[in-house]
């Protein structure tokens, strides 16, 4: 088994799933007020390539969706990566009931319909947005906005093991600057004595 | 529970031990070379150090840390740590989950044609059962069947017609020493379906535990079969032999893996309920 210490470096990854953007929580049964009613689903479709605006889409993935799974732990979340390029890039939001008024705002009057997205139950209502050629922010602040999802701020103690982390990674760069001209020193050395032991081998014949 | 399958024992390194350990003259050796081999048995760290977490709250990382990812092929999987020597006895099993964690897996049978064993097999759930008409089926590249069992009557026949050079190099040729050439066909049949087979590496045993859709209740009662199963071997190894559990890690296709510290939930976890399904 991995070193411990090399597999407790490599957990500090649950911190960025406990904190930064995406990092809130979605109104579900309880919290639903009227103006925002519960997400019970998402679903996000984008294709394999970035180009024709689904870039963003693939970070709101990697980013955003492991901190929003965090949160709530009991909505399903679901992606699809189509091949198809020229399908929109587009995330579905289910509400229980009826959508909140803002997501109606989001969307528009541009009827979208996602193919690969799970058919709604007959209680649920679907918001689909278009995620062309917009940045995983962008996107995360259109959800937010469309369902009211409160923030989580980051704890004193994650902010503090984040600093450290940033810290570390700037001074391991430092090092491995430092580290890498010391061994091209000692390599260089080694070349120098060698082609001097050569050159006498070399008198020696003649 | 008794074991399905008794434990083989595998005596590694036991050459280089008769080598180097007991030389001709020992003490005069000792004297000059120091042992190089290092310590005999695998070094421990001390858990203080790790962060530990209980079953629901590594289930939700794990199931955050996997959002997204195609659902089919998404499992848990466990890592369990042994306290143990280098040399020896190994632990090597098989289990069976009270939860189910892999699709059933194709078995082949070669025994006698029309004999009762062959019934006995194809009804145990066997998916191609017979003598020759296997054979051809191999020798053509057709293999359809994950694990291959054999009837003792049948081992000459299947020796003759040179299966060993085809089915040996994919791990499916049945010996005696695998337990796959038995007397009594279908009950291993039924046995090998659903059944997760599992060895100790470097001191680590690691299978896969679960789907990731697996409510926690299903996940702990499969981990403690698991765990119990574990201990029952290494208790059934050998009288010298000791081997003990020193640290059990939950992990997950993608995810990172979490030390377990035995809870089942701690104060801050989510309902059980919320950790359940896809």
């Amino acid at each position: 088994m991995v070193n411990l210490f090399r597999r407790m470096r490599k957990l500090n990854a649950i911190l960025d799933i406990r904190a930064g953007t995406g990092a809130a929580i979605l109104p579900n049964l309880t919290s639903a007020t009227k103006e925002f009613p519960a997400v019970t689903r998402l679903h996000l479709t984008y294709a394999q390539k970035i180009y024709q605006g689904h870039a963003g889409a693939r970070h709101f993935w990697r980013k955003c969706m492991p901190r929003l799974k965090y949160h709530n732990p009991g909505i399903s979340m679901t992606v699809r990566q189509t091949q198809d390029q020229e399908v929109p890039a587009t995330l579905t939001i289910y509400f229980a009931e009826r959508t909140s008024s803002t997501a109606n705002a989001l969307v528009g009057s541009t009827a979208l319909t996602d193919a690969h997205a799970p058919p709604p139950e007959k209680t649920e209502k679907t918001a689909v947005m278009s995620l062309k050629d917009l940045s995983w922010t962008d996107i995360w602040t259109r959800v937010q906005a469309a369902t009211g999802a409160q923030e989580i701020a980051t704890t004193s103690e994650d902010a503090e093991a984040l600093n450290k982390l940033e810290e570390m990674r700037i001074k391991g760069e430092k090092d491995k600057v430092r580290v890498q001209s010391m061994r091209q020193a000692k390599k260089d050395q080694e070349r120098m004595l060698a082609e001097a032991r050569g050159e006498v081998e070399k008198l020696k014949q003649t | 529970m008794a074991p399905l399958f008794p434990a083989f024992q595998q005596v590694r390194g036991a050459k280089g031990n008769a080598q180097k350990g007991k030389g001709k003259n020992k003490g005069k050796d000792k004297a000059v070379k120091p042992d190089r081999r290092g310590p005999r048995e695998f070094r421990q760290k001390n858990l203080k150090d790790m962060d530990q977490f209980a079953l629901c709250d590594a289930m939700r990382y794990l199931r955050a840390a996997e959002v997204g990812r195609e659902p089919t092929n998404l499992k848990y999987e466990v890592h369990i740590r042994l306290r143990t020597r280098k040399d020896g006895p190994v632990i090597r099993n098989m289990i069976r989950f009270p939860h189910a964690v892999q699709t059933e897996s194709r078995i082949c049978v070669i025994c006698p044609p029309g004999s009762k064993h062959a019934k006995d097999a194809l009804a145990a759930g066997a998916v191609m059962v017979g003598e020759d008409e296997v054979f051809n089926a191999v020798k053509e590249g057709k293999i359809e069947f994950d694990r291959c069992l054999a009837h003792p009557d049948s081992v000459a026949a299947m020796n003759k017609a040179g299966m060993g050079r085809i089915l040996g190099p994919r791990g499916l040729m049945p010996s005696a020493k695998q337990g796959t050439v038995v007397d009594d066909v279908a009950s291993r049949v039924e046995m090998l379906r659903g059944g997760t087979v599992y060895r100790e590496r470097d001191a680590v045993i690691r299978l896969p535990i679960g789907q990731l859709a697996f409510s926690p209740d299903q996940l702990r009662d499969n981990l403690r079969t698991t765990v119990e199963q574990v201990k029952k071997d290494a208790s059934g190894l050998n009288d010298r032999i000791n081997k003990e559990i020193h640290e059990v890690v939950l992990s997950s296709t993608h995810g990172p893996g979490f030390s377990l510290n035995g809870d089942f939930q701690s104060e801050t976890s989510p309902e059980p309920a919320l950790l359940t399904g896809l």
